[in-house]
């Protein structure tokens, strides 16, 4: 028995095109959980992502969508608009430092539970350590690091999404991924981190 | 090799378990660990958050606004008589306004033909008819012809899209036609359109 092949998003995106709401909501399905969560990152707002999430796929029911599949994928693309809008957002001055789940609604998402109590919080600290070190990069390193290294979006997804060249793509990386080490090896060791610092005279 | 080759040759982490390099250079290879100690944090904390995803009310909202946009052209193409009565409708009353106004100018027979042209809209400044675009099938029907004469109407948008004419890349609210008619043969064409 052979299963039925998967329809790619182009073939999908023309069937919603032609007015197919279950080619739309299949690709909904199929992209916004990234979607999602890179907007999460970014903006570190559940409602904030939550909005973003939409008028992404609200800007693809629009006739004049301007996705060009010679440019790139669809899922570069979404993605691409996805950091536009979150942009609009933090531009605003509508973004969170930290996640924000006071609302009921938006519960914190629940790491994976491991069998060992100590290795788990073990884990459980260095997994929010390295979540706070992406957050307070630099927005350029982030998105970078967010798309290629935590939703696995490849190299050329990537450039189409920010609109720049794979080489940048990964530069960006690379110094991010620098910056991330720098960041929790300050953590880990804040005494000697201190020790790094210049001393400055005080005039008064 | 040194260090910076090393780096510059392999800037993915992956594949590179025993590499030379890695044997000889203790410092790259510590920094190798880090990196992969990195990658699997990346790991971790994407499997955290693996699960979660856009609310259901989002996608019900999407959902909503995909039937509305499509609601149109459903509703459109089930009831395909409407432009055909539109039409109908538009012609029967362009053909009794341009029938009166016909009449109303029989004295004045001996002016050309292209003077006999009715300007229906003459409150509009005269900028507004310039540009007028011949319709498929219309080219060429009127210059030959001597006792025709040329109405300019104008009709709200959506009229215009009730009459299948296509204007998604216009936000005018109206639009003018330009009708030909032949008073001796009862007959009446749609010649041109004007999108301001």
């Amino acid at each position: 028995m052979t299963s039925a092949p998967v329809e790619t998003d182009d073939e999908l995106l023309l069937r919603m095109q032609s007015g197919d709401e279950e080619a739309f909501l299949t690709l909904y399905r199929r992209r916004q959980a990234g979607l999602f969560r890179f907007a999460l990152h970014m903006s570190g707002s559940m409602p904030v992502a939550e909005d973003v999430t939409q008028e992404v796929f609200l800007a693809l029911l629009r006739e004049d969508c301007g996705f060009d599949p010679d440019r790139g994928t669809l899922s570069g693309y979404l993605f691409g608009i996805a950091r536009k809008l979150v942009l609009r957002h933090l531009e605003r001055g509508r973004s969170h430092v930290a996640l924000d789940t006071d609302s009921d609604d938006y519960a914190q998402p629940e790491l994976a539970v491991l069998d060992d109590p100590l290795l788990d919080l073990t884990r459980r600290e260095g997994i929010d350590a390295l979540r706070r070190a992406v957050q307070a990069l630099p927005r350029r390193y982030r998105e970078v690091v967010v798309l290629c290294d935590l939703e696995e979006v490849d190299y050329a997804d990537a450039a189409v999404a920010l609109g720049c060249p794979i080489g940048t793509v990964r530069s960006r990386l690379h110094r991010a991924r620098g910056l991330l080490l720098e960041k929790l090896h300050q953590e880990r060791n804040p005494r000697q981190a201190l020790g790094t610092l210049k001393p400055v005279r005080c005039v008064s | 090799m040194n260090c910076q080759e090393f780096w510059s040759t392999i800037p993915e982490l992956g594949d590179c378990e025993g590499h030379r390099h890695l044997l000889e250079c203790p410092a790259c290879a510590a920094r190798m660990n880090r990196h992969r100690e990195l990658e699997a944090g990346f790991r971790a904390v994407a499997a955290g958050l693996r699960r979660v995803e856009a609310p259901p009310r989002v996608e019900a909202r999407l959902r909503s606004a995909f039937r509305r946009q499509t609601g149109s052209e459903t509703i459109a193409s089930s009831r395909r008589w409407i432009p055909v009565a539109t039409w109908a409708a538009a012609f029967a009353a362009m053909f009794a306004l341009a029938a009166f106004l016909v009449r109303e100018r029989q004295p004045a027979a001996v002016v050309p033909p292209v003077q006999r042209t009715i300007e229906l809209a003459m409150l509009q400044p005269q900028a507004d008819y310039e540009g007028f675009i011949p319709l498929p099938n219309a080219a060429g029907l009127v210059a030959d012809e001597d006792d025709v004469n040329l109405v300019r109407v104008e009709v709200p948008r959506s009229a215009m899209i009730a009459l299948g004419l296509r204007l998604q890349r216009h936000r005018a609210r109206r639009a003018f036609l330009e009708l030909a008619v032949w008073p001796e043969k009862e007959e009446l064409r749609c010649v041109s359109q004007l999108l301001p």
